[in-house]
């Protein structure tokens, strides 16, 4: 099935002076699939902020590079990928969440870094009913993520999950990975200067007929009826493969270290080897011949175009001088043994980087493919139409009085608010000994990602879809900020952020007006916030055969320096007598919030005021660097008073007794900030702050009056999940 | 010349890099043995194995690789009297291989660290091992208070002892229940253990003592930066928690 239009189809042969050949139709039907070629949404994703004097790398290769801080004289980076994996998800969920971990793992480690951390940012249909199809893609699409992250051992630290009903035909899984790199030993996706006459290298599991027309088919509106005919086009994970794969790379790098050779390195994704190696020479300015009848295969006599584009996982590609190249076979198939780790998995010479820039491909000593590279790889556009100013209004409407003793633990039991701890338990959040902070102990994961240094990195992920069904700008421009706060909340120093942008059908102008409306709003927060956006993924047509899009999912990720760990902010209330802080804004409207849906009202969105965040963020990061900052939670779902319970719920699951009170209007109203436990003696300057009460001797919270027991509220908010999860 | 310590690498093993780390840390002179050095494994003097997932846990976790030819050294060495520590996938395939708690014979187990219970999923939990034996029972845990008490990190989805009532005994009577799940101040109760272990077992040792396999991982919990609940001053770099039995275990090389 080839999904090219056919205007595309008279251009390609226009250019060519012929009619492609399959292998062709094929190749150009994944280099032009909206997933590889962001051909409706490159314009607009120019506009977003990418540079700074941390970005050693921005958007543009598999993953973008940020400079971390210095250890024993060595300049370290951290190098984050951020992708989704939507549709395979929803149509395969176990395999397709799983190659979700994998190939953003693969994105990373092709940098030339060492993994060290993923993420999962999900969002499910409304799993009420447990045997529905909605709840069985909300586990298994966690079981994979789990079965694959640690099988190969990298811990999951950060994410967040929603259930709604606008996901149900459409669950969103996006995946964020970090690797850690010596700035010197970066390697890049594309051929060096000098390049001409190197060797094209596979590396990896046999390729088979998994994955074909993937790329295309993640471009596709999904329907139901289709989905036996989709599953083919889904990858089969094999983490333990991956393993190997990863150690054996890590192994490689040290050589090249080592020897002081320039080489390419590039993970195989959409579009297989004909995307990949197209791609590593196209942009380095080369063209390429490679023999597919070199390429270890699963299965004999499978069609060359299935070899060409079919996206078996678990391949990877080196382009390596020719003096590196028996080192590097050497290292994979003898020492870390692929062959005898899976059935033909091999390393592998299949061509050689060319000074003309044409891309050919030769099977059986036969042309089946031969076009100008620039053709294939450079970029295409797709002006589509689009709506202006979408909004689904909420309306200018009062919160009624609320009675907190009967609502509030409603609001904790809510499924957006409850702890996600049923779910994240089956992931291993502490391999390999470097976690800080693991999954669901603060409001962003740490990692001390060097041995042996101070230095850490704090990930956080956000991205409310209550606010994305309102106003698709807000809630994109609310998920930086909730991103940044999290991450400054434990105490860490924001330098960039990575962005997947899943929304729904750019060929429908409402759909495609929600998309460009996001992006301009998140370029305004990254902008008024000075981050740079180092690298991201758009997921499109994100869109039901009803017709119904997702609710708007800009979802954005924020990643933190921390010079030393001992500054880390650890979870939960230290002390009584401690002052509580609400900084931040304190705006009583409701809309978009837990409270307002379950008063079933609408309310008015709160303001974004960028002057009173950046005032904000200082005092918080102020309070930690003066060390009077006691414990920090960010005001998210659930609004204030879930903060200072989860203060509460990690002082006593650290066997810590405390509880607070707190004297203040509505406290479930979600206008983001920061809920601080500020040391009573601390002499801080409070001036744009406001206390909202004070850290007490007893598991308790006493809310404008009204006392509630801190273990009981703990099993309200506990046991939600666990239904799904058991 | 200090005893060296081989981390043997399974394909599928994943928690090699902590552990060699926190040897060291904790003075042991160790390093990694990847499986195509495997004839280089029996030159050493002492032996842990890693977690991870072996052979991708197939059949059982631990199954396939006790049977790998690296094992054939490793039960050698065992049996000669060295020093064998199995944290996680490494604990599953001593059982597996028949090494502890040894009351069969090589390779025919009679006890198996397996699916999770009553639900049958991976869990990462933070736990508590109790010491459950004399410290001196086992040279691994020699250095180790009575009744020690050691952090560490639950995460497997195969950690439940399982065995015959009869071989269940044999366990309690033979002293090869080394360590149990307890509470943070050492209490033991159901709710303390993760995974629906029989005995409450996280830990068996063999009949001689030298052959120790727990399922959790204090290598985890090891570095001070580790601790949710470190207190201010404490050096975040410096080795502490779970690192106990990893010290114990280098001091009884010494």
């Amino acid at each position: 099935m080839v999904n090219l239009r056919d205007e595309e189809l008279q251009r390609i042969a226009q250019q060519l002076g012929r009619d492609p050949s399959v292998v062709e139709l094929h190749a150009f039907d994944a280099a032009w699939s909206e997933h590889c070629s962001y051909k409706s949404s490159r314009r607009f994703l120019k506009t977003l902020p990418t540079s700074g004097s941390r970005v050693l790398l921005g958007p543009g290769e598999d993953a973008g590079i940020l400079h971390l801080g210095t250890h024993d004289g060595e300049r370290y980076a951290v190098v984050v990928a951020h992708e989704s994996h939507n549709h395979p998800s929803q149509v395969v969920p176990f395999e397709g969440a799983a190659t979700g971990i994998g190939g953003i793992v693969r994105d990373v480690l092709c940098m030339g870094a060492e993994v060290v951390a993923v993420a999962d940012p999900l969002r499910f249909g409304r799993c009420d009913d447990l045997a529905s199809h909605q709840s069985h893609v909300a586990r298994a699409v966690v079981d994979g993520i789990g079965a694959y992250g640690n099988a190969i051992g990298v811990p999951n630290v950060a994410g967040d999950v929603y259930f709604e009903h606008g996901f149900d035909e459409n669950c969103l899984v996006n995946v964020v990975a970090l690797g850690i790199v010596n700035e010197k030993d970066v390697i890049h996706s594309y051929a060096p200067k000098g390049a001409e006459g190197w060797q094209i290298v596979l590396v990896g599991k046999a390729t088979d007929p998994s994955g074909f027309g993937g790329a295309s088919f993640s471009s596709l509106t999904l329907d139901a009826r289709d989905a036996e005919l989709n599953k083919g086009a889904v990858q089969v994970p094999d983490p333990f493969f991956k393993n190997v794969l990863m150690r054996a790379s890590y192994r490689v790098f040290a050589l090249q270290r080592e020897r002081r050779l320039a080489a390419a390195f590039k993970d195989l994704g959409a579009g297989g080897i004909v995307g990949c190696s197209a791609e590593m020479t196209g942009h380095g300015g080369y063209g390429a011949q490679i023999d597919l009848s070199g390429v270890n295969v699963a299965l004999e006599g499978m069609p060359p175009e299935i070899i060409a584009v079919g996206e078996t996982q678990e391949r990877m590609m080196w382009i390596a001088p020719p003096e590196f190249v028996p080192d590097l076979l050497r290292i994979y198939n003898e020492e870390f043994g692929l062959p005898e780790v899976a059935y033909n998995a091999c390393a592998t010479v299949i061509g050689e980087v060319t000074a003309q820039q044409r891309y050919v491909l030769q099977y059986r000593e036969r042309i089946v493919m031969d076009v100008e590279s620039e053709f294939l790889t450079g970029a295409i556009n797709d002006e589509l139409p689009y709506t202006e100013k979408i909004y689904h209004g909420a309306t200018a409407q009062e919160l009624p009085a609320v009675d907190i003793e009967g609502i509030f633990p409603r609001v904790l039991a809510h499924r957006d608010v409850c702890s996600r701890e049923p779910l994240y338990r089956r992931y291993d959040s502490v391999v390999r000994g470097r976690t800080v902070l693991p999954r669901g102990a603060g409001d962003a994961g740490i990692l001390a990602p060097v041995p042996g240094s101070r230095l850490g990195v704090a990930l956080a992920v956000a991205g409310n879809p209550r606010y994305g069904r309102i106003d698709p700008a807000y809630a994109a421009e609310q998920a930086v900020l909730e991103a940044m706060r999290r991450v400054v909340a434990v105490g860490a120093h924001p330098i960039g952020l990575t962005d997947c942008l899943n929304f729904g059908n750019p060929r429908k102008a409402e759909q495609y007006g929600e998309f460009v409306a996001a992006v301009e709003a998140l370029a305004r927060a990254a902008t008024e916030l000075d981050l740079p956006f180092v690298s991201g993924n758009v997921s499109l047509y994100n869109e039901a055969a009803t017709g119904r899009a997702i609710p708007a999912s800009a979802i954005v990720a924020c990643i933190g320096s921390i010079a030393d760990i001992a500054t880390v902010i650890t979870p939960g209330f230290k002390a009584a007598g401690s002052a509580l802080l609400w900084v931040g804004s304190r705006e009583l409207v409701g809309g978009g919030s837990v409270l307002a849906e379950l008063l079933g009202v609408k309310g008015t969105l709160p303001h974004i005021e960028y002057d009173a965040e950046r005032a904000a963020l200082t005092i918080v990061r102020d309070a930690i660097a003066r060390g009077v900052m006691r414990s920090c939670r960010v005001v998210a779902d659930g609004g204030m008073l879930t903060a200072v319970a989860r203060l509460a719920f990690d002082a006593l699951r650290a066997g810590r007794k405390l509880g607070a009170e707190i004297d203040f209007g509505n406290p479930l109203c979600e206008a983001g900030g920061f809920v601080c436990e500020i040391a009573g003696d601390s002499g801080m300057d409070v001036t744009g702050t406001l206390q909202i009460g004070t850290t007490i001797d007893a598991p308790e919270l006493v809310v404008n009056g009204t006392r509630f027991d801190v273990e009981r509220l703990y099993e309200t908010w506990s046991r939600p999940l666990a239904q799904l999860y058991p | 010349m200090s005893a060296r310590i081989a981390v043997p690498v399974f394909p599928g093993t994943n928690s090699e890099d902590e552990t060699l780390r926190l040897l060291r840390d904790c003075g042991g002179d160790a390093e990694l043995v990847h499986w195509s050095q495997a004839s280089s494994l029996a030159q050493y003097d002492a032996y842990v194995l890693a977690g991870g997932f072996a052979y991708e846990d197939r059949i059982r976790a631990g199954a396939i690789a006790a049977h790998d030819r690296m094992m054939d050294s490793v039960i050698e060495a065992a049996e000669s009297g060295k020093l064998v520590f199995g944290i996680c996938n490494g604990a599953q395939i001593l059982l597996e291989a028949g090494l502890v708690p040894g009351t069969g014979s090589i390779r025919r187990p009679t006890a198996a660290f397996t699916r999770n219970a009553p639900a049958p999923h991976f869990v990462c939990k933070h736990v508590y091992l109790k010491l459950a034996i004399d410290p001196a029972r086992c040279a691994i845990t020699a250095a180790l208070p009575e009744d020690a008490i050691v952090p560490a990190w639950a995460a497997h989805a195969e950690g439940r002892l399982a065995a015959t009532p009869e071989h269940l005994r044999e366990i309690v009577a033979g002293g090869h229940l080394a360590f149990v799940y307890a509470d943070s101040t050492g209490a033991v109760d159901d709710g303390a253990i993760p995974n629906g272990s029989a005995l409450g077992c996280a830990g068996l040792v063999n009949r001689a003592g030298n052959v120790l396999a727990i399922m959790p991982h204090p290598e985890r919990d090891a570095w001070n930066f580790n601790h949710l609940d470190r207190r201010e001053g404490d050096d975040v770099l410096a080795t502490s928690g779970g690192s106990v039995l990893f010290r114990s275990f280098v001091q009884a090389l010494s």
